[in-house]
């Protein structure tokens, strides 16, 4: 607490220009980084000591244990950089270099989701292994029921009660999944930012259980949805959530239109709106029902819902219970999707031939398992010429994608008011919690009335809130009242490599779209740290997805998605990439997924990177990917001839990710 | 040109042999060849026919499942012009109807409360001080607790806020394993689960275990959120009459004798109810509901999300205020939102229950978990009111003074059990008395029951509130009663999407944060409000 104090009020004393040489390239510092001298507090020494003390140091750890490498940063920091968050949480990294911007360049195709196939021994063995897993299966299961017969109780009609749980049904979690239990809900404590701290288990009986053993191991962690790197227990944001609880308490008490509605909603819906670039916006406490609670206010009966096979549960979940018709189409195929609007159009709702009432595409913007974007170019044309209605899904893609962070229409630079419906979490991008729809006033207003969050389901906690409202505003830069146009010089002057095109809607948070308790420090309220966190983000995203396709793995997905699959195939090989990726000197959590969440044969590693990692830290993962990769014979996309080595990737990183 | 003619007749001539002989040795070519050389039989017609066959069969596997609609009976071939035509024709229904003056109207007079709330919170637009909030829901007080948020800004400096991640993938905190182990011994059950919300908790929890084919016998007043649970398992539904255990013993009675005479499979089989209704605050008997449920052999799914909290000596729900051990309830449903002032909902059970519900429960699966100091700030709440009873004391308190003062009026019928801290109010008509579903089909004899195929009771088409008119007076109470200081709301309801259309009212939210003073004085200037505008 008191080492946290002192740098707060340290941040508050340094001038402006100070946190701007910080993040500055080397040379514009030597212009205008005449700081040491004007603020001796950042002199050589007391620069490495604070940081080592407040940015590097955390936590109740005394001495800093550095053996697995993430602890501190891989050298000092000069007397020129001066890093404002943990190491640990964020990562320090102030080459300019590693920078890099998502978005779209016109005229080029936006590639569809390419099913990159592997040999066929790969596909051969991986079906062999599934069928020897489910023969062992039912092997064991025959002969268990005869010789154990109490393990196996609980599956079997028992005393007048169905059980809960068939065998049948249960068959792939007792024999399949159990197998990579190791894999899923490990517990973890602390931040989960840059790096994560695991709670050490052991089973001593195949997964059946899972003993703690009381140790905890800190992994560099490539697995959460910390885009932007918002997850941080340090900070401007944390600042304004700790200052939200001491103004606004913990809970809302109650539902929106009952008692639980408060001022920091109203504002806080105003500037997701504004941030999207939509005219009204309405908060949801959870990321879930903000699709299964809203869109069956959205469509009912007579309308029909045309939906990507591979959205989100969720999404399944809320059409579901609107009562709508549904087709599908394959993954961000639109020639199928134009063959079906052109069928279900001509031939209006099945056995009455009546036309639909309304048509409702419903599409994810960056898809969570697959990494692809979705084609919105083509959909915007399709929507012209078919007059549905469209809801992007933007989960994952806000703030992760586009210049200005505002998402998949930001990226393709597509007015995002030509869409009807756009729908995001704080989850993901914004280190918070729960969801928004924006749109135009009229259906938001009914949504709010309509949706059935709205009477029923608890308001947003005012923590969470403020979260989000410091996240986004930091993303946006705040435009002070009288400083409007200083404002926008002091961004392009911090980015003089990168000019962004002028943009219409993206603009800076007005002052007074922020509750007068916040007061963010300087490098979030000018909104240069959000911009480095975008850009950071995009040169993570691009280095990781080109240099493993360099190094030969097969990967899926779009290079300007933070999520990167790696195939993987085998289910062995799952638990093996992960146990080897985890018992590493700097030890790596991945999420491997598998059937059902997959098809059957292309089980994947997932990596989520996000703008908290470092190169080297990126270095790091395709380094041992390299290494597990050649044990596991991973390597099936590029032949060989045109695979570079791993250190040939790591030195020419700016190449790839210019490619 | 001979020459070549004769090199490419060799050629084939070599290559047929060595097909022939690639053939042969395929293992099991000897039998094909004996099979179509015995079923020729010097017959071309039967091997032409074979060959038909053959084709038929692989151009059946060929034909792609997606498009069996598309040959269906009803399909109609149109042109590629014809289907422009058609498209250019279409035009659909506007996305959202604006709202009407009414709805425009109740949305402006949502309270907002500007900075902490609690029981007298400052409310925006709003002149008058706030004397009493009865609207929202703080039953114990827990929003206002100075330790709650010290633990959760603790929880914050080293958590950060969001999890960034489902359950499944490093979301699980210690801290989230910390307060399913707090509940579940809170309550005495083997384990619990949390959801990160309160609302998707039974919609998740049902159709975690309810599938197509099996069997839910329902209350018919259930909230919103267990219709939605029950829309989306796609199980065989039952209703009873609300709040009435003879019918539920009936319905269960029936559905034994229709699964006899189909000679049907065991299936699964629920009894879903909640403890406390969120419609009308009625109370459900449990220990009664608790030996129908072992004697009919069914699984009981009991949402206590506004019992527990509220009722029994220290905050532990229903299972406390009857004694009855919550090891007996097979999915115990409650919200740490409404509960304990922090947010998300749990379902407690069996560690088999449980288990179950980390792979199946849809909300559980594929939703971020709960924030950590959201998760401390329950556990927390947990420890408040196991360590001091008299904060129940005090609310139960409180309630029974609310209820003194509202009993006598003969404006209003209050459907809530004496212990709810929930109290609806009804307009009571003048001449009709007593008429709510609770009440009239519990009170008055019926010949034959309700039919438990449907939601609505044998008596809805004699139910004759006018909705749109009585919403319309308790909002003037709503709006007298906020002029004169004190906040209440009327129940919001999704009119049109609830299966039955609860009527009209107003519900009171007690809070032990008020001293018996403070709310008899909030609950006359109620009375006062009641009293104005219903005998206009």
């Amino acid at each position: 607490m008191s080492l946290f104090k002192k740098k707060a009020k340290s941040g508050s004393t340094t001038p402006v220009s100070a946190y701007f040489s910080a993040l500055s390239k080397a040379e514009t510092h030597a212009v205008n980084g005449v700081a040491p001298t004007a603020t001796p507090a950042l002199s050589l020494s007391s620069s490495v000591t604070s940081s080592s003390e407040d940015t590097v140091l955390h936590e109740d750890d005394t001495e800093i244990d550095n053996a697995d490498g993430l602890a501190l940063p891989p050298r000092a920091p000069n007397s020129s950089e001066v890093f404002t968050t943990v190491h640990t949480e964020f990562g320090h990294c102030s080459n300019h270099n590693f920078r890099a911007i998502s978005r779209h360049i016109p005229g080029t195709p936006v590639p569809a989701h390419v099913d990159q196939d592997p040999p066929y021994y790969i596909l051969l063995s991986t079906y062999i292994s599934y069928l020897i897993l489910i023969c062992l299966g039912h092997v064991r299961d025959f002969l268990g029921k005869r010789f154990h017969p109490g393990a196996y109780r609980h599956l079997m009609p028992n005393d007048g009660y169905a059980p809960l749980n068939s065998d049948f049904d249960s068959f792939y979690t007792r024999r399949l999944k159990t197998r990579m239990d190791e894999c899923f809900s490990q517990p973890v404590t602390g931040v989960a930012g840059r790096t994560i701290q695991l709670l050490d288990r052991i089973s001593p009986d195949y997964n059946h259980h899972q003993v703690f053993t009381g140790t905890r191991t800190r992994a560099l962690n490539i697995s959460s949805y910390n885009y932007l790197g918002f997850a941080q227990a340090r900070g401007g944001c944390a600042d304004a959530v700790e200052a939200s609880i001491r103004e606004h308490g913990v809970s809302s008490c109650g539902s929106r239109l009952e008692g639980g509605s408060s001022d920091l909603h109203v504002l806080a819906e105003a500037l997701v709106a504004r941030f999207v670039g939509m005219e009204d916006a309405l908060i949801s406490s959870m990321g879930f029902a903000t699709n299964s609670a809203h869109i069956p206010a959205l469509v009912g009966k007579g309308c029909l819902v045309i939906s990507d096979e591979l959205n989100h549960a969720s999404i399944r979940f809320g059409v579901r219970l609107s009562g709508a018709n549904v087709r599908m189409f394959e993954h961000n195929d639109m020639g199928k999707l134009e063959a079906l609007l052109r069928e279900v159009i001509s031939q209006g709702q099945p056995k009455t031939h009546r036309p639909w009432k309304k048509i409702l595409v419903l599409v994810e913007g960056l898809y969570s398992m697959e990494g692809t974007l979705v084609n919105l170019p083509a959909i915007m044309e399709l929507k012209k010429k078919y007059k549905f209605f469209l809801f992007v899904d933007e989960a994952h893609s806000v703030g992760a994608l586009g210049p200005h962070g505002r998402g998949v229409a930001d990226y393709f630079d597509i007015p995002p008011r030509s869409i009807d419906i756009l729908m995001g979490t704080f989850t993901k991008s914004f280190g918070a919690a729960g969801g928004y729809i924006a749109g135009n006033k009229a259906l938001i207003d009914r949504l709010r009335v309509r949706g059935h969050a709205g009477p029923y389901a608890e308001a947003m906690a005012p923590p969470v809130l403020t979260q989000v409202v410091a996240s986004m505003a930091s993303i946006m830069g705040v435009a002070p009242p009288s400083l409007v146009s200083s404002n926008s010089s002091s961004s392009t002057l911090l980015q003089p490599h990168l000019e962004v095109e002028p943009y219409h809607h993206p603009a800076p948070a007005p002052a007074s779209s922020l509750p007068t308790w916040i007061s963010l420090p300087p490098t979030l309220a000018d909104g240069s740290e959000g911009l480095s966190r975008l850009r950071r983000l995009a040169f993570n995203s691009r280095y990781l997805h080109q240099g493993l396709i360099k190094l030969g793995f097969i990967t899926y997905g779009h290079p300007a998605s933070p999520i990167v699959p790696l195939l993987l195939f085998h289910p062995g090989k799952m638990n093996m990439f992960h146990w080897m990726m985890k018992d590493r000197q700097t030890p790596i959590i991945v999420v491997v997924v598998g059937y059902p969440a997959t098809p059957l044969v292309t089980g994947r590693v997932r990596f989520c990177v996000s703008a908290s990692h470092t190169k080297e830290d990126i270095d790091t993962v395709l380094r041992a990917c390299d290494e597990v990769g050649d044990v596991l014979d991973l390597k099936h996309g590029l032949g060989p001839g045109e695979r570079w080595g791993i250190d040939e990737v790591c030195a020419r990183a700016l190449e790839l990710v210019n490619l | 040109m001979s020459s070549s003619a004769d090199t490419l007749s060799a050629f084939l001539a070599y290559s047929l042999k060595n097909l022939d002989s690639a053939f042969t040795k395929i293992p099991g070519s000897a039998v094909l060849v004996r099979y179509v050389k015995s079923s020729h039989q010097n017959d071309p017609g039967r091997t032409f026919l074979e060959l038909i066959l053959v084709a038929f069969a692989i151009f059946t596997l060929l034909q792609s499942r997606t498009r069996t609609d598309r040959s269906g009976k009803h399909f109609i071939q149109f042109s590629e012009k014809e289907i422009d035509e058609l498209v250019d024709e279409w035009t659909p229904e506007p996305l959202a109807a604006p709202l009407n003056a009414v709805e425009v109207a109740d949305l402006a007079a949502v309270p907002i409360v500007v900075g902490q709330n609690g029981p007298k919170p400052t409310l925006a637009r709003q002149p008058s001080k706030i004397i009493a909030n009865l609207a929202s829901y703080n039953f114990t007080g827990l929003a206002g607790k100075e330790i709650i948020k010290e633990r959760a800004i603790e929880t914050l400096r080293k958590y950060g806020l969001g999890s960034c991640g489902p359950p499944g993938f490093y979301g699980t905190l210690d801290v989230h394993m910390a307060l399913e182990r707090d509940i579940a011994d809170f309550l005495g059950a083997e384990a619990a689960i949390i959801y990160s919300q309160g609302f998707s908790t039974i919609s998740s929890v049902i159709p975690a275990f309810c599938k197509r084919g099996d069997i839910i016998v329902a209350d018919r007043g259930v909230n919103f959120a267990i219709q939605k649970g029950i829309q989306i398992s796609r199980s065989t539904v039952r209703w009873y009459d609300h709040n009435d255990l003879k019918s539920l013993e009936d319905v269960l009675d029936s559905v034994e004798k229709e699964r006899k005479k189909r000679r049907g499979p065991l299936t699964r089989r629920f009894i879903i109810t909640e403890g406390i209704f969120e419609k009308d605050g009625a109370m459900i008997d449990l220990p009664k509901l608790i030996e129908l449920k072992y004697r009919k052999k069914y699984r009981l799914i009991l949402d206590e999300s506004i019992s527990f909290g509220t009722v029994g000596r220290t905050g532990r729900g229903l299972t406390e205020l009857y004694n009855v051990p919550a090891a007996k309830v097979d999915m115990l449903v409650g919200s740490m939102a409404i509960g304990l002032c922090a947010g998300g909902g749990f379902c407690a059970g069996s560690q088999n229950v449980i288990d179950h519900q980390q792979i199946n429960g849809p909300s559980f699966v594929f939703s971020a978990s709960m924030p950590a100091l959201l998760a401390v700030s329950a556990s927390e709440g947990i420890e408040i009111l196991r360590s001091s009873p008299s904060i129940l004391t005090k609310l139960q308190q409180n309630i029974r003074v609310a209820r003194t003062l509202l009993d006598d009026l003969d404006c209003i019928s209050i459907p809530s059990h004496p212990a709810s801290p929930i109290i609806h109010m009804h307009v009571r008509k003048p001449t009709s008395g007593l008429l709510h579903p609770a009440s009239a089909s519990s009170g008055h004899a019926h010949s034959k029951p309700s039919n438990p195929a449907s939601v609505l009771p044998r008596d809805a088409s004699k139910w004759d509130w006018d909705i749109e008119a009585e919403e319309r007076l308790l909002q003037l109470v709503v709006e007298e009663a906020l002029r004169r200081g004190v906040m209440i709301t009327r129940a919001k309801r999704l009119r049109g999407q609830e299966m039955v259309e609860a009527r009209p009212s107003i519900r009171l939210a007690l809070t032990s944060d008020l001293s018996a003073e403070e709310v008899k004085k909030a609950v006359k200037v109620v009375s006062q409000a009641l009293k104005e505008v219903l005998r206009r």
